[in-house]
């Protein structure tokens, strides 16, 4: 059925719809069989892929934030033959991709909902979202420091650490 | 209010200094489809919206822009690190260096300082939703130029990102501008 999802990740969206339901499983057999099938160069592990949470076929976490498109009937590429894989360059820049593609996913559903405000499933979908990104955030800001002001307790002041955003 | 978050929407990290693309990557910035009017438009426009959908929706796209110009500005920032004098004069970056030294600045690949008319209200939610559409299919019109302007897949990667957020920010505006047209009946 979509014929854009040919680079090797339409297992995915077979999965049953209602299966988000459940916990969030800690552990990721799944991904770990997907990421061997995808090839070794892919990070579904790295940045939390979660296979089970794909009600009306959305892409996975990891796979809806390189496209930067949680819907694979939206997605349209340009120019490039498939979408880049974010190669974190160590492990705070791997942490902080966990982080950007959880609070991505959950954006972005949000935007759906803002004008599907009705669709009970999708707002499930944003509820477990949410708690994933309150989880990723706290393990981040845990280990490298605050993301968001209220992160940062404690002496010394960590909030003015490097490295900004911008910077490489 | 707003809260700032320390980390890009999508991480960019452009090994290789690239001054020319980095001048027509400008236009995302500060130019007529760049990221700062589409989000001091929706903004703007948000006010004057019907009910709860559109005044939701516009807060959180116009949000989202902004964290498209932190983005942009990143790559603006990364791509013109630590040019030499030289560098900026033969990417025609001088006149930039003269008013500006190594500061952004909002401006088009031109240099013409960012425009406050670039922002479209009407005052009527239906018009200005449809400028919204009109905004995104611009800006992916020209995020598709300037990925013809590059291989560079640490530059492509962004854009790629960015170019998409249109598509889906044209597809939620479309909805919102057809429930309002079917209420209106």
């Amino acid at each position: 059925m979509n014929n854009y999802l040919n680079d090797g990740f339409n297992m995915v969206t077979g999965l049953s719809m209602g299966n988000f339901e459940q916990e969030m499983p800690r552990d990721n057999t799944l991904s770990l069989k997907l990421a061997k099938q995808a090839g070794d160069n892919m990070n579904f592990n790295k940045c939390g892929y979660n296979g089970n949470s794909n009600p009306n076929n959305l892409y996975d976490i990891y796979n809806g934030f390189i496209r930067g498109n949680m819907f694979p009937d939206l997605y349209n590429q340009y120019k490039i033959a498939k979408p880049f894989d974010v190669r974190p360059m160590n492990e705070q820049a791997e942490l902080l991709t966990k982080v950007d593609a959880y609070c991505f996913a959950a954006h972005d559903v949000a935007l759906y909902l803002d004008t599907h405000p009705n669709d009970q499933e999708m707002i499930r979908l944003y509820d477990s979202l949410n708690g994933e990104v309150k989880k990723v955030t706290k393990e981040y800001e845990n280990k490298f420091g605050p993301l968001l002001k209220n992160g940062a307790t404690g002496y010394p002041w960590t909030w003015n650490n490097s490295p900004w955003p911008w910077e490489k | 209010m707003w809260k700032y978050e320390k980390r890009l929407q999508y991480p960019v990290n452009i090994r290789k200094k690239n001054l020319k693309l980095a001048k027509c990557i400008l236009t995302q910035y500060g130019g007529p489809a760049g990221e700062l009017a589409a989000a001091w438009q929706y903004l703007d426009q948000r006010y004057n919206m019907p009910d709860d959908r559109g005044k939701a929706l516009l807060t959180d796209i116009g949000t989202e822009e902004f964290a498209h110009v932190e983005i942009i500005s990143a790559m603006l920032y990364q791509l013109m690190d630590g040019a030499t004098i030289e560098e900026l004069k033969e990417a025609g970056l001088d006149g930039q260096y003269a008013q500006f030294g190594r500061d952004l600045f909002p401006s088009d690949s031109f240099g013409n300082p960012f425009n406050m008319t670039y922002i479209k209200v009407s005052g009527d939610y239906i018009a200005d939703i449809e400028s919204d559409m009109g905004a995104e299919q611009r800006a992916r019109a020209t995020y598709e130029h300037l990925m013809d302007l590059t291989d560079d897949p640490d530059v492509l990667g962004p854009l790629s990102f960015l170019r998409e957020r249109e598509i889906i920010h044209y597809q939620r505006f479309k909805e919102l501008r057809d429930y309002y047209l079917k209420m209106k009946k």
